[in-house]
């Protein structure tokens, strides 16, 4: 067990923080205030494969193994979580269901301009009775010969106001729902298909999360998941691979509020000294350097459970739980630290803080994660 | 040895005189060091019809007395000339081989060049060939107890000041910055031998020829040698705000720079960009407006003598840095300034 | 085919690097490094020629053993391949014993080359002498601060702002070029390319012992200069804190600098006190 980055991860580490730095930081800021998804830093992204990080590259993918991929999550959010949040569930809940269920057909007629981020992707399960409850899905996808007609309005959706292909988690039987779930793959310019005004959320405010609405909206049998009936399964293993993201995304925000805690508690002086010499701070300093490396290992161990094929979910929930739940000690804790500076938007640490809570709620919420947890750990055999 | 071979030699790079006085601050400054180690002091020139050579300088100097004239005015005591047709531009090859084969038969014991663009690509060329060492853009000259050059050079962004000597090779050699050194106010009572160098029959071809040559004078003043640079950031507040900089600056007689996100928020050009993928300035006077002092941005300014900086936040990098951190608003602190300026400029 | 070579070097990521005073010495160790931004653009201007008119690319640099991260990065970007000059006795070298000793690799490892790219000057050492000393060292013609080239034929096509003069040269090849990063920017690694670049790449790691270097005229043993001593240039600045409302802040500083900020200017700021 090595636990030295390798080279590559360095280099990949480094080379995204450098594009991070360079584009994302001068805008981080307004783009949070202003709640503007930077068109112009994923115009700069798409030739360097952010949109394609883990497909093949057969399909124009960059076919990163899973620590690079979390790295380069990582290394984006520090800088705009927003942004990160883009590219997680873009290439985790988007384009990992139709790598990993799709026909060799969908895949060549989706991916290609998905890799190349000219559509970015979306997976669609929230309804307003369906949250952690996925058996409240009321979308329902009716066979019309060849066809499905879906109708359904799903909400909170990340990346909804720009996506271009939504995977859209609907039952095809209202008898029988859970047996009948089923993914589909719908294009924003089917008709049908209708985007609805933008979310005013606290926080992931560059992230145009919106309802989606689906009216009498057609699409063929081929645009079908896997199997009817293969939803929950499509759907339980989308959602194990998002929960990496998330828990790297998470962990982003976290190592941001960290920096500039540490930064901040060297610079600022009060009673004639450094804040950073008092105890209390120094505390402070070691509880979140100590969670933040938990959480990463966490991570990456999930991260080489799924390389290696094994079943990673309960790993995955682990990590996303503690990633999620130490960003949102940390960046509270980074707030405290700055003081009433951290209160004021002059400084970043605030927009961590309001980023940080919802990785606790979306891609299953950290009660959820629990759920999944404990059955795993009940069901193995001691 | 002979005062000759304890020769300080200045190599003159006449092309740009007025507004790159170079040359002439290394002669002063080798005239204080020949003092310690009773060395002749010896500028090289090589061109054509130099002394006939005025480019627009009259325009400011009307004493200007010719290339060679003005050396011994501000401290040679002898220069070396080299005046011949083939030299009328400046050429990297014949001018390595002349000094090789003059700096071979003279054998002085320092070389100082300008850290002119020429400068800076000539002398390693010229150490490289006459096989001794070489120290860039030294900040200071001394001559220590044992009588060598100590080179003064600043390394890794200017944080650190290294102190370096060529203890065996021969000539010690350094290119300076021009503003490093004062000039010493020219004498025209003092005289000065004047050596003629003969060019060899056939000089080496070039095999970098030069097409065409555009004379760009000074006016569009680079940032990078501003002695007074108005810096701004984000804490400016907007656009409207920003562009009260340019006022500023002009009051002051310097130029503007900018953070990276100010040049993103399209407040300024990215030719303004201030820092490590922008420009290195090296002012006598920074002023920083809203800056909160990311390191790309700092360590491109680390070099300037004396910074006034500008931010709400009394904690910000650049307040630390700065020789005077004023905590206000940038924008109304830009404004009340340029009213004061405007007072005191008459 | 032309044979392009670019040299490219590992400089440490922040310009504040961590010194130990008891020795003297830089911690290297302890910062990251990065490929220095003006071998960026010699890299980016490699690309373009190979994109326009082709061309093979080995990015070469000198350094300890992790500067192999940097060829890596070279070839994800899309050079052919990468040698790396590692070895301890190499460590100390001025920028005169450096350009010999890639001026050995490379007639070891690339002979029949083309064209020589080099970044203008480095952010850690900034002397910008290892590239006219490598062409010195190579009897090649070399043109240093190049903006913008051009292949033509054999012959390469410049443009560079020099001392206040617009130029446009030509240079037969082969040639050595130093590029300024005015027109050719860095570009940003693909992550596609990074990852094949650690899956298989041709770089090849010499020792000076690969490369046939004599022990005695590398490295420090072989540098011309010698550094006497390293310090902190200043004391602590006094760092003067002005606070209150802006006209009584602007009356202060004139109070304290009106010489200060005249002679920078150079005009006299006193006024009659009324």
């Amino acid at each position: 067990m090595d636990f030295n980055p390798c080279m590559k991860h360095k280099v990949v580490r480094k080379a995204v923080r450098m594009f991070a730095e360079a584009e994302l930081a001068p805008i981080a800021h307004d783009i949070d205030r202003d709640a503007r998804f930077p068109w112009e830093v994923m115009e700069k992204m798409r030739p360097l494969h952010f949109f394609g990080l883990q497909a093949p590259k057969a399909y124009g993918g960059a076919e990163m193994d899973t620590i690079s991929y979390a790295i380069v999550i990582e290394e984006i959010s520090r800088v705009s979580a927003a942004v990160g949040l883009c590219l997680t569930v873009h290439n985790s809940v988007g384009i990992y269901p139709i790598v990993r269920f799709g026909t060799e057909e969908q895949k060549n007629r989706f991916l290609p301009a998905m890799t190349r981020g000219e559509r970015i992707g979306a997976f669609c399960l929230t309804e307003a009775n369906a949250g952690s409850d996925a058996g409240g899905v009321e979308t329902i996808a009716v066979r019309d010969g060849r066809d499905y007609v879906i109708n359904g309005t799903k909400i909170f959706v990340t990346n909804g106001g720009v996506c271009g292909t939504a995977l859209i988690f609907a039952i095809t039987d209202t008898q029988n729902p859970q047996r009948s779930a089923g993914v589909f793959i719908v294009e924003k310019d089917n008709p049908g298909f209708a985007v609805g005004e933008i979310e005013d959320l606290c926080g992931m405010r560059a992230n145009p999360v919106s309802s989606l609405f689906l009216e009498d909206c057609r699409v063929p049998e081929t645009n079908l998941l896997g199997r009817s009936g293969d939803g929950i399964k499509i759907g339980l293993a989308t959602l194990d691979a998002g929960r990496i993201g998330i828990a790297a995304q998470a962990l982003g925000l976290a190592q941001a509020a960290f920096e500039d805690s540490v930064r901040y508690s060297k610079e600022r002086q009060q009673f004639r000294k450094p804040i950073s010499s008092f105890q209390t701070i120094q505390n402070y300093l070691a509880d979140m350097a100590t969670e933040i490396d938990a959480g990463r290992l966490l991570l990456y161990r999930a991260c080489a459970v799924k390389d290696a094929g094994r079943p990673f979910g309960a790993e995955a929930a682990m990590a996303k739980l503690y990633c999620s739940e130490l960003a949102t000690r940390v960046t509270n804790l980074a707030v405290q630290i700055h003081g009433g500076y951290g209160y004021s938007k002059e400084y970043d640490v605030e927009r961590y803080f309001r980023d940080a809570k919802v990785t606790e709620i979306y891609e299953g919420t950290s009660e959820v994660q629990r759920m999944v947890i404990s059955r795993a750990v009940l069901a193995r055999r001691t | 040895m002979t005062a000759k071979q304890r020769g300080i030699w200045v190599f003159g790079d006449y092309r740009n005189y007025f507004q790159n006085r170079v040359t002439l601050q290394l002669l002063s400054r080798a005239k204080d060091l020949a003092k310690k180690i009773d060395a002749e002091v010896c500028a090289v020139v090589f061109g054509y019809k130099t002394d006939e050579w005025r480019g627009d300088v009259l325009s400011y100097n009307p004493t200007f007395c010719g290339v060679v004239g003005e050396y011994i005015a501000h401290g040679a005591d002898k220069v070396y000339l080299a005046d011949d047709p083939r030299l009328a531009a400046y050429s990297m090859e014949t001018y390595t081989l002349l000094m090789e084969r003059l700096v071979k038969r003279e054998k002085p014991g320092i070389i100082l060049i300008g850290a002119t663009a020429f400068g800076r690509e000539f002398a390693p060329r010229l150490a490289k060939r006459l096989g001794t060492g070489l120290t860039a853009d030294c900040i200071g000259l001394d001559i220590n107890s044992e009588g060598l050059l100590v080179q003064i050079a600043p390394s890794f962004g200017g944080n650190l000041v290294a102190e370096i000597v060529t203890p065996e090779r021969r000539p010690q050699m350094a290119t300076v910055r021009p503003g490093t050194f004062q000039e010493i106010p020219h004498d025209y009572v003092r005289t000065g031998e004047v050596v003629k160098v003969p060019l060899p029959k056939s000089l080496p071809g070039d095999r970098v020829r030069l097409v065409r040559s555009e004379h760009r004078p000074q006016r569009d003043q680079k940032l990078e040698d501003a002695k007074v640079v108005v810096c701004g950031g984000r804490g400016m507040g907007s656009k409207k705000k920003f562009v009260k900089l340019f006022e500023l600056a002009e009051l002051l007689g310097g130029e503007v720079g900018a953070t990276r996100p100010v040049v993103y928020a399209d407040w300024a050009d990215h030719d303004a960009l201030v820092g490590q993928a922008g420009k290195h300035v090296r002012p006598q006077i920074l002023f920083s407006f809203g800056i909160s002092g990311a390191i790309q941005h700092t360590a491109a300014c680390n070099d300037a003598k004396f910074i006034i900086a500008v931010n709400k936040n009394p904690n910000a990098a650049m307040m630390k840095r700065a020789d005077v951190a004023i905590v206000a608003d940038a924008s109304q602190i830009c404004n009340s300034l340029i009213q004061e300026l405007k007072r005191r400029i008459r | 085919m032309l044979k392009l070579i670019v040299c490219i070097k590992q400089v440490p990521m922040v310009s504040e690097l961590p010194w130990d005073p008891a020795t003297g010495t830089l911690q290297r160790d302890l910062a990251e490094g990065m490929m220095n931004p003006a071998c960026r653009s010699a890299l980016d201007a490699a690309l373009r020629i190979k994109e326009t008119v082709g061309g093979e690319i080995t990015a070469i640099t000198m350094g300890p053993p992790m500067a192999e991260e940097i060829l890596r990065e070279a070839i994800a970007l899309g050079a052919d391949r990468g040698v790396l000059l590692t070895d301890r006795k190499m460590a100390g070298a001025d920028t005169s014993v450096t350009s010999h000793t890639l001026a050995r690799a490379i007639e070891k490892a690339c002979p029949g080359f083309d064209l020589i790219l080099c970044g203008f000057s480095t952010s850690d050492s900034e002397t910008a002498q290892v590239g006219p000393q490598l062409a010195e060292e190579l009897d090649i013609p070399g043109v240093a601060y190049v903006d913008e080239l051009k292949m033509a034929g054999r012959k390469v096509r410049m443009q560079r702002f020099s001392d206040n003069f617009l130029e446009t040269l030509e240079m037969d090849l082969p040639g050595l070029v130093t590029v300024t990063t005015r027109r050719y920017a860095p570009r940003h690694a693909p992550l596609g390319g990074l990852q094949a670049a650690f899956a298989e790449a041709d770089i090849v790691s010499l020792d000076a012992a690969a490369v046939g270097l004599d022990p005695e005229q590398i490295g420090a043993k072989g540098s011309a200069t010698k550094i006497l001593n390293v310090y902190s240039p200043t004391a602590r600045k006094k760092n003067i804190v002005l606070t209150g409302a802006p006209k009584r802040i602007v009356e202060q500083l004139f109070e304290r600098f009106d010489d200060k900020i005249g002679g920078a200017i150079g005009k006299d700021l006193k006024t009659e006190r009324k």
